[in-house]
């Protein structure tokens, strides 16, 4: 069972040295509770205590970290099953597919159409941040020079690869990228351990089935290796799926510590070249506990949706998605555009964005700083009033456009006398309710001629 | 030591609930574990998969969905293709056209359509309003009254309509009622309780809870099921046990990246691989947190979502 | 005669016609033949409903003859009243249905007879969503046929569904008054006996939307008596077989209102004697409880949230009515339903027209209402609500409440039409509408007389007002039986339930216990549920096995058990919207408490974010908890901890606004005199030792106290 805060602090010396970077022992307890500090960053603490908070405070998964500099990656540390429950820590990853057997001219292509998918979306990089590198076992050397341009990208590489010596050789080319050593099995898991461990990266392992793997992932741990990541893909569809969750829900759910790792699922092997199967593996594994998922390929296609549905996911489920304040020209709205004026929700700015785009008529859309909330909360905050709107308005609009009208959300249509009086010169229109009704709405104060 | 497996068994089940007549009918529901979790327990009956057309027609269809439509002159062949789609369950007819800020049809007009369609095909049938609630009470009711007998689902009854809808569809002519509400846990339960109250039948409700396109607020959507699904098995809570149908198509098809054309984003690629990715996507991610039905279109779509249930049963 | 000797009398003579009727029919077409009415797969609906047999042939018919009889029992208890009011309709139904033999038409226009399942369902989904409020059975001719017709249209206007049956039918096409399905106004039959298809609608709603099993007598009568909002209009003078169907109706719920007093007893709320005729619409909706839903606002100008914040300038400004400088107010008044003229609308004093433009007046608008379910404490949930309904108003400004308002009015909305009754109309509207569920009736009564004003706002309001004030701050846990629980946040806090107690608002601040009973009361389904708390755990921490029972359930399981009073122990989660939160200070052995606009350090080493973080989102957080601003002087405080003598620091504006009330609690529970100078604040100290050392200076109390860890 997790120790509360003050079970903690019981523990600290309590001395408020701030050594360890919190102004308190308390605050530094109860950052520990939370698992956003780890115990041993207190100077102080008996041994005794150390021994004992250690055992309690450790996390049912661990977190592992992969890659360096800009592309170093956290994966695991997970403590939920339901991200309603808490944020989930460690967003999927995806990499895409390499393998020995491809020729030189398949694998440039692959890599230069992978480099294509890599934009923002809404403040967050999206790209595939791994690529996979599969070993046919058809010749050390030609493993060894794919290995070498797929790290010239400068991706996180995933070495896939059974084989002792091409792992060997594949490492002293790429280990200071610190990739992943995918190759642990029931049969060569020593040699492997002892590979990874030296070249200091993480270690992939798998088994024929589950039973195998908990077994494996034993064995490993008990040559003092606790740097893995798990491939929990199996033979078919159903049952890497029964492996993958099994492990995530044995791990925080059942305190089972040997599965208390990240994983990997391949879907280039079970998906079976069927790029659809694929995204709707690719969906069902970002939401079923994937930590790595690689794949065949991540065009827009794959790209569009998936990272979409992950930054949906891996949210704080109390913290609202905001977007950045500013003016939005849509449908070639220029100076002279109406503008339209609503929160930093991201919800609502898609919402309004989409029906304004819909109904075709220019318009600067203008979202206020209204702390990522809602229409209604952040009205009943404080943080979407005449006051806010005006100041806004003032300093980041007036300069930029000279249309002096603006339309309101319909739910804080209380804020026009307020509006108005605060901005001089402009006309508050009151929209509808719901943004479903603003292409009709929109449409309607063209065709009056109240643009 | 090999793994200690821990099945979770819960003392509570999903709802069944049927819809179609004669010998076409399909089961909505009816499981006791989470979403595909057959190593927990045997799924007795898996999600099912339903296709969307609407009264529109094929008008402002994609091309590829115009392609296998093609030779479909009427909304009566349109449906009877529509229902010979490889991987469909059932057949969802959506009355778009009745919105009143659209094309505004009439009643009458709209229960032609409805006629014309059921009287096509044999298939188990989901009719859907056009979400306009003022009109959709008088639509709907209308719907459950001409296709008597047929058991079909009527999507959907609403906080704000929901006496006239369950009413119509759930007492007066026995048909299934769809339940709606804007992806909440208690706004879901609460309209069940008061369906109930009104006398429908909780075994004839199936829910939608609410749907979004991902990317777009989609977080919602997932806890929303995970906590009714949760809430209904571990908690065997009766007012939260309907099976969960949700729609698909008509989120993911209008967003930018489904619409946006080649011309205006080259670098996205074919527009019409891109809509169907966020249907295929969206409607995967839907099921892993426990839709026990989604509502797609496009040929595509349905073909690979029906697989992937298949391959995970 | 006695009620008991009439229906009787009544009963028997209709028993007799029947038993006539059917061995006659049997004699001319023979015990095989079939009996039915058209489009109906009930048969004889309401001898179905009632014993669930479907009577298919006169043989049959002769024997549920038999089965009526054995109802009609005569031991002058109100049961065989009612019983033998039910053989009466049978008897009636027997009756019609052999006139439906071979096919028969036996009904001409403009009267139906029968009505088919068909035209029930249809009528029946209207009923269910109350779009048709109510049914009325009139039954017999009306003093004047203008009297007559002017009471269908009243109901109709009502959306009333209206039936008709005997003389009524004449008058109304004497006075060429429109009848027929597609208006909702039905003739049956001239005969008496044709009310049975009244009934017969009724019944085979209950089996139809009622999922009524046919036989189940007693799930019939409740649902008719619950679900179909019927009632009989019996027109003078009424001979036994009208009684006699009359307490028929009766027992299944169905109200009797006449005008006829010779020997007709009255029975309370079932059968009412009403002389006037133009008062059956008033007496009718009453006694059956139907609540006519008012649909469009009668007043010249617009009205609609849009205009909610639309300003009124000076310029623009007809008249003004100014709380700050002359005598006004608001009020809402709970009644008698005897006090109270549905929609009466009442100005005592000069209209809008007779003020100069531009002028300053008084005014005070009284809103009484009446219900069987209002309560006073619910008076000022509605008055909160006045001022966005006047609001809404196109062309008036309203801002303020009780008697602290200001009204502008429009030269526009003036010149439209808008004058002092208007308010009024939409006060009437919106109350009855927003309030359906505990509104009965409501008027309004608005005073522009400066004297009528005065003497409103010193000597009814202001002390109402301190009533209210009063009774809120001597509420406490122990002096109410119920507590509500709270999940209007579990959108972003799934987990979280607040339990509220009169001590212990909303950690939102927002949501007192008034107002979750009020929520409660208006919403049954709704986010605040009524939590008993008969099976106390532990009297310290206030720890109840029913609160637990609520907030397991509530949480979906997430929390097993909360107590009220304590920090320590199994504290009371919080969402993510709380006004305060307090956290334990170790060093001082208290602890301290930051609000939401305070953005810097507390001695704890946390800011109000970072304490946020770790106490949100609906987990227990032990030394930890959420709370509103008004909870921090409540006796309940920490109680278990020692109450607010644990309290060491807070920001100085949040000290500041809660001193007053603050020290009165630590004067009260310890004795101590201005307290919060005791208490630390930014100004003095943000880290443990600056604080602790204050407070031994101060000789604060809790470092006196046990310790709390």
């Amino acid at each position: 069972m997790a120790l509360s805060g003050i079970q903690i602090f019981k523990m600290t010396p309590k001395k408020n040295c701030k050594e360890c970077g919190c102004p308190t022992c308390m605050a530094f307890s109860m950052k520990v509770a939370q698992g956003a500090m780890d115990i041993s960053a207190c100077p102080y603490m008996s041994d005794d205590a150390m021994a004992q908070l250690s055992e309690a405070t450790a996390p049912p998964m661990k977190t592992i970290k992969v890659g360096t500099g800009d592309s170093e990656y956290t994966l695991g540390g997970e403590t939920v099953l339901y991200r309603h429950e808490k944020t989930f820590v460690s967003k999927t990853r995806y990499a895409v597919s390499l393998c020995s057997c491809m020729s030189d001219e398949e694998i440039d292509a692959k890599l230069e159409e992978d480099k294509k998918v890599d934009y923002d979306r809404i403040g967050e990089r999206m790209c595939a941040e791994m690529l996979y590198v599969n070993y046919a076992g058809n010749g050390v050397d030609k493993y060894v020079s794919l290995v070498t341009k797929a790290a010239a990208t400068g991706k996180v590489l995933v070495l896939g690869c059974e084989d002792a010596d091409a792992a060997k050789a594949a490492l002293e080319v790429c280990k200071a990228g610190k990739p992943i050593l995918n190759g642990a099995n029931a049969s060569n898991y020593e040699e492997m351990s002892k590979l990874a461990t030296e070249a200091g990266v993480v270690l992939g392992v798998s088994g024929a089935n589950i039973d195998e793997l908990h077994d494996t992932v034993e064995a490993i741990e008990k040559l003092g290796n606790k740097n893995l990541v798990l491939d929990t893909t199996e033979a078919t569809i159903k049952e890497t799926f029964a492996t993958t969750v099994q492990v995530r829900r044995a791990s925080l759910k059942d305190t089972d510590r040997t599965f208390g790792y990240p994983s990997i699922v391949n879907l280039a092997k079970i998906a079976q070249g069927d790029r659809y199967m694929q995204q709707a593996l690719l969906s069902l594994f970002t939401m079923k506990y994937g930590s790595i998922i690689v794949l065949e390929e991540m065009g827009y296609a794959e790209a569009l949706p998936v990272f979409g549905l992950r930054q949906n996911v891996f949210t704080d489920p109390q913290k609202p998605m905001k977007v950045e304040p500013g003016i939005y020209p849509l449908n070639g709205a220029d100076e002279n555009s109406i503008c339209l004026t609503t929160v930093d929700f991201a919800l609502t700015y898609f919402l309004v964005s989409g029906e304004l785009e819909r109904s075709g008529v220019p318009v600067n859309l203008v979202i206020n700083d209204a702390g990522g909330l809602s229409v209604l909360t952040s009205w009943a905050a404080g943080k979407f009033s005449g006051n806010s709107i005006s100041k806004f308005f003032k300093e980041n609009v007036e300069d930029k456009v000279k249309s002096r009208k603006v339309i309101i959300p319909g739910k804080v249509a209380v804020l026009k006398g307020d509006i108005e009086s605060k901005l001089p010169g402009w006309e508050v229109i009151v929209a509808p309710l719901e943004a479903v009704q603003l292409v009709k709405f929109m449409k309607d104060l063209q065709a009056n001629g109240e643009l | 030591m090999p793994f200690n497996r821990k099945p979770q068994k819960f003392n509570a089940a999903i709802k069944s609930v049927v819809i179609g007549s004669g010998d076409k009918t399909v089961t909505l529901g009816g499981e006791n574990v989470l979403p595909f979790y057959a190593f927990d327990g045997e799924i007795k009956n898996g999600p099912k998969v339903g296709v969307e057309i609407t009264d529109l027609g094929m008008e402002g269809e994609p091309e590829s969905v115009k392609a296998y439509y093609e030779g479909a002159a009427t909304m009566g062949e349109i449906a009877k293709k529509a229902a010979a789609m490889e991987g469909a369950d059932f057949l969802c007819l959506r009355l778009a056209g009745g919105d009143p800020n659209g094309l505004n049809k009439s009643v009458e007009e709209l229960i032609e359509t409805v006629k014309e369609v059921a009287d096509a095909v044999d298939v188990p049938l989901v009719v859907e309003g056009c979400k306009n609630v003022e009109k959709d009470s008088e639509l709907l009711t209308k719907v459950a009254e001409v296709l008597q007998g047929r058991n079909v689902l009527v999507m959907s009854a609403r906080e704000e309509d929901y006496k006239a809808v369950g009413a119509a569809a759930g007492l007066a002519y026995s048909q299934k009622v769809g339940a709606e509400s804007a992806v909440d846990i208690n706004l879901a339960k609460q309209l069940n309780v008061v369906m109930t109250q009104l006398g429908v039948n909780a075994d004839s409700i199936v829910m939608n809870v609410g749907s979004a396109a991902v990317g777009y607020g989609y977080e919602y959507v997932v806890s929303t099921l995970d906590r009714i699904k949760a809430a209904a098995l571990s908690q065997d809570d009766k007012m939260l046990q309907m099976p969960i149908i949700t729609p698909i198509a008509s989120e993911t098809w209008n967003v930018k990246e489904a619409m946006a054309t080649e011309e205006e984003s080259p670098e996205w690629g074919s527009q019409e691989v891109r809509g169907i990715s966020m249907e295929i996507q969206t409607a995967a991610a839907s099921l892993a947190s426990g839709s026990d039905a989604v509502i797609l279109k496009h040929p595509q779509s349905v073909a690979t979502i029906s697989k992937m249930i298949q391959e995970l049963m | 005669m006695t009620l008991f000797e009439r229906v009787f009398g009544g009963n028997d003579a209709v028993y007799g016609l029947t038993e006539a009727a059917v061995d006659a029919a049997i004699a001319a077409n023979g015990e095989e033949k079939a009996v039915s009415f058209p489009d109906t797969a009930y048969a004889l609906p309401c001898y179905y409903a009632v014993t669930g047999v479907k009577v298919t042939n006169l043989k049959e018919m002769k024997e549920a003859l038999g089965v009526v009889k054995s109802l009609m029992t005569r031991e002058n208890q109100l049961n065989d009243v009612f019983m033998s009011g039910v053989a009466t309709a049978l008897c009636a139904e027997f009756i019609e249905a052999i006139k439906y033999i071979d096919g028969a038409k036996p009904y001409d226009e403009p009267c139906y007879g029968h009505l088919s399942d068909a035209i029930i369902r249809e009528l029946g989904v209207p009923l269910v969503t109350g779009d048709i409020p109510g049914v009325a059975v009139i039954l017999g001719s009306a003093p004047t046929a203008q009297e007559g017709v002017d009471l269908v249209k009243s109901y109709q206007a009502q959306g009333i569904l209206v039936t008709l049956v005997g003389g009524i039918i004449d008058q109304c096409q004497e006075l060429g008054y429109k009848t027929g399905a597609n208006v909702r106004v039905i003739p049956l039959g001239k005969d008496v006996t044709s009310v049975i298809h009244a009934v017969s609608v009724a019944i085979r709603a209950a089996l139809i939307f009622g999922n009524v099993t046919a036989g189940d007598a007693g799930a019939l009568m409740t649902y008719t008596k619950d679900r179909v909002p019927a009632f009989v209009n019996a027109f003078a003078p009424l001979d036994d077989v009208i009684v006699a169907c009359g307490a028929g109706a009766i027992a299944l719920g169905f109200p009797v209102i006449t005008n006829d007093d010779k020997d007709v007893p009255a029975i309370p709320k079932s059968l009412i004697i009403q002389k006037d005729v133009s008062k059956f619409n008033a007496t009718s909706l009453e006694a059956r409880d139907i609540k006519i839903k008012i649909t469009n606002i009668d007043i010249p100008v617009a009205f609609a949230s849009a205009f909610e914040g639309e300003i009124i300038r000076r310029g623009d400004m007809q008249v003004e009515f100014d709380g700050s400088r002359v005598d006004c107010c608001e009020l809402v008044q709970t009644k008698d339903a005897s006090e109270v003229e549905d929609h009466k609308i009442e100005l005592i004093g000069p209209d809008i027209d007779e003020f100069e433009v531009g002028s300053k007046h008084s005014i005070a608008y009284v809103v009484e209402v009446a219900g069987k379910s209002m309560q006073p404490d619910f008076e000022p949930v509605f008055e909160r609500k006045f001022h966005s309904y006047l609001n809404c108003i196109e062309g008036v400004m309203h801002t303020g409440q009780r008697d602290m308002i200001r009204i502008r009015v429009s030269k526009e909305a003036f010149n439209a039409g808008f004058r002092a009754k208007h308010f009024g109309e939409v006060l009437y509207a919106q109350v009855k509408n927003e309030f359906e569920a505990v509104v009965d009736k409501c008027q309004v009564k608005i005073y522009t007389n400066p004297e009528d004003c005065t003497k409103i706002r010193h000597e009814i309001a202001i002390p109402v007002f301190d009533k209210r004030d009063e009774r809120l701050s001597t509420m406490t846990d122990e002096s109410v039986p119920v507590y509500y629980s709270c999940i209007m946040c579990q959108a972003f806090s799934p987990s979280h339930v607040c339990v509220v107690t009169p001590e212990r608002l909303g950690l939102c601040g927002a949501v007192s216990w008034l107002d979750a009973k009020a929520t409660n009361e208006l919403d049954p389904n709704g986010p605040c549920q009524v939590i008993t708390k008969e099976k106390v755990i532990d009297e310290r921490i206030g720890e109840y096995e029913d609160v637990n029972e609520a907030v397991r359930k509530l949480s979906q399981g997430a929390l097993d058990d909360v107590s009220l009073y304590s920090i320590m122990e199994k504290p009371m989660t919080s969402c993510g919207c709380f006004e305060c939160i307090c956290g334990i200070e170790p060093f001082s052995n208290g602890v301290c408490i930051a609000n939401r606009e305070y953005a810097g350090m507390t001695p704890l080493g946390m800011t109000f974010s970072e304490l946020a973080s770790m106490t949100g989102g609906g987990v227990q957080t032990p030394g930890f908890m959420g709370h509103g601003k008004h909870f921090i002087a409540s006796k309940k405080f920490m109680k278990a901890e020692g109450g607010v003598a644990r309290i060491v620091w807070m920001p100085k504006e949040l000290k500041e606004q809660v001193a007053e009330k603050l020290n009165e609690t630590a004067k009260e529970l310890y004795g101590i005199d201005n307290f919060t100078d005791m208490i630390g604040d930014e100004t003095i100290a943000e880290d443990p030792e600056t604080l602790v050392a204050f407070l031994t200076e101060k000789g604060h109390p809790a470092l006196g106290m046990d310790p709390m860890m």
